[in-house]
């Protein structure tokens, strides 16, 4: 087996340096008393005959171990960072992750049993408006079928062992989640192609306009009820694109590629931090998905209607995105806009 | 019941590799997969060079057991970490998480992905029937079945690992100490393995017959 280069080089200069070091000691020695020469090496740690815990000390903080072996990982004797991934993995991403879940799934329930369905105001026109096209719908639904799959197999990746193993055994369940993994390492790529292509067809529309701060400032009219205009896309979605699909869907997904593929020299430290980001990422994004998909199905009468026919009524688009409404009836909105009321009323 | 453990004597290993030869041969380990290393801290620096045969630790806390998501760890009577390669899913997390380095994963198809796990068993097989065929191809020799160590300490031409029963490793290694003069505090891996204090506590639970 050939050596990689740069060990060599290293080994050939520490022989170097040992050599230099052989024909240096004497003349020192000579100039110095003996007595002091045993006295700064006793305060330097290195006459005790037999005691190695400075050595040891030394390489488990990671200092001057110049190991020779080809695979990177190897090149430690004792890898300490690993216990702080274990603490963090079996410690804050599984047990706040879990709670994440949990918390915002009841807090769906309850803001449902109050709330209820979000209702159309004003009775269907019948009369229907192109709201997104057919590639945009490809990849939201390549984004949400990916989605899915990956956060059901990482859950039972991070779960499964508190959750299902008990209930299922440890042959049945060592079989699904090997399934579970290869599902979950074989549509990552694809997840992170749409995340890609999502950002892309999206990103425009998702620029924070003016009128973003009324709705901030009337919280959407989520709880009051109160339609707040909007352009395409409302403050609430474009936190989602910003929020979800950038940042966590974009972190998720590239730290997920960094995991899937072990081919390009990760250290085993590359591999705990790609983890760490990964998973507590991903908990993040799930629970926000939980917010996401339950305002698009069962919070909002219509809004299902765009994303599945690519169509909506032109009720739904005057009273959820009035200023898109208007502009796509060619009015002009400027910029800074009075608010304007309810019902769509001329500006010039 | 005894508390199995390996000790490496830094200053007796001269890094010949004869315990890395005797794991490959005697369990006949697959290609590309090393259960047991030698690792040299301080190569060619004279008088600060050190050489240590590493493996698993069968450690008492084993990170690789606390992590693992399928939950398929186990551990002896006799403190010995063993997994079950049926239930593992070559997701990795136990190579992450390991301090020693010790779990290695033979590469199965395309893109890095990962087969079953592999590591150093204490040369005492798996869970299958002991001593039986499909024992000794997914997991190697059982040795301590038929009431052998194992073989890389068995085969150290210098002593320098010692593998055994905690009090007995815990005696040799003591006297050696006592007879060159040192401190003792120089027992690699104990303190990750098996806490702090380790000599001491582990000699404790060694007499009162048990680990944790």
């Amino acid at each position: 087996m050939t050596r990689p280069f740069i060990p060599c080089l290293r080994s050939a200069a520490a022989a170097l340096l040992a050599t230099l070091a052989i024909t240096a000691v004497p003349a020192v020695a000579a100039d110095a008393p003996p007595a002091n020469v045993a006295a700064e090496a006793i305060g330097a740690g290195l006459v005790q005959p037999g005691n190695n815990a400075d050595a040891f000390r030394d390489a488990r903080r990671g200092q001057d171990q110049s190991i020779t072996f080809a695979a990177p990982a190897d090149r430690v004797l004792i890898q300490s960072e690993g216990e702080a991934w274990r603490q963090m993995r079996n410690g804050p991403i599984t047990e706040y992750g879990g709670w994440a879940l949990v918390v915002v799934f009841l807090g769906l329930v309850v803001f449902y049993a109050i709330r209820g369905e979000i209702k159309l105001e004003d009775k269907r026109t019948g009369k229907l408006m192109e709201r997104f096209k057919f590639i945009e719908r490809l990849a939201h639904w390549s984004l949400a079928s990916t989605f899915v799959i990956l956060a059901l197999t990482g859950i039972c990746m991070l779960f499964g062992k508190h959750l299902l193993l008990p209930l299922i055994g440890h042959t049945a369940f060592g079989y699904l989640a090997w399934a579970a993994k290869n599902v979950h390492n074989f549509i990552g790529p694809l997840f992170f192609i749409s995340v890609v292509l999502m950002v892309v067809l999206f990103l425009r529309d998702n620029v924070w306009q003016a009128i973003d701060a009324l709705w901030i400032r009337k919280a959407g009219g989520l709880l009051s009820g109160e339609h707040v205009p909007s352009h395409r896309f409302n403050f609430g979605e474009k936190t989602w694109f910003w929020l979800g699909v950038v940042f966590l869907g974009l972190m998720v997904g590239g730290t997920g590629l960094i995991l899937d593929f072990p081919l390009f020299g990760q250290t085993r430290q590359d591999m705990q931090l790609a983890h760490m980001l990964h998973s507590g990422g991903a908990m993040l994004f799930v629970a926000l998905s939980l917010a996401h998909i339950y305002i698009g199905t069962i919070g909002m009468e219509g809004a299902l209607d765009g994303m599945k026919t690519g169509y909506v009524d032109e009720t739904w688009a005057r009273e959820h995105h009035e200023y898109w409404y208007r502009e796509a009836r060619g009015e002009r909105i400027p910029d800074n806009a009075p608010r304007p009321g309810h019902k769509p009323s001329t500006v010039h | 019941m005894a508390r199995m453990k390996f000790l490496c004597d830094a200053e007796r290993c001269i890094e010949c590799n004869g315990c890395v030869t005797a794991c490959k041969n005697e369990n006949e380990v697959p290609w590309g997969i090393s259960r047991r290393r030698v690792v040299t801290i301080a190569d060619g620096v004279i008088g600060k060079e050190k050489s240590l045969s590493v493996a698993c630790m069968h450690c008492s806390d084993a990170p690789c057991m606390a992590v693992c998501p399928v939950d398929c760890f186990y551990r002896t009577d006799e403190g010995v970490v063993l997994h079950d390669k049926d239930v593992c899913i070559g997701c990795g997390y136990c190579s992450y998480a390991c301090p020693f380095g010790a779990p290695q994963f033979p590469q199965e198809g395309a893109f890095g992905m990962r087969g079953k796990m592999d590591k150093c068993t204490f040369c005492a097989g798996g869970p299958e029937e002991d001593g039986s065929q499909a024992e000794f191809e997914k997991y190697g020799r059982n040795r301590l079945a038929e009431g052998k160590l194992p073989l890389c300490a068995e085969m150290c031409s210098t002593k320098a690992l010692l593998a055994g029963d905690a009090a007995e490793v815990a005696n040799i290694f003591r006297e050696r100490v006592v007879r060159r003069g040192g401190s003792g505090a120089d027992t690699s891996g104990w303190n990750t393995a098996y806490g702090k204090g380790s000599m001491d506590a582990d000699m404790k639970a060694a007499e009162t017959g048990g680990a944790k």
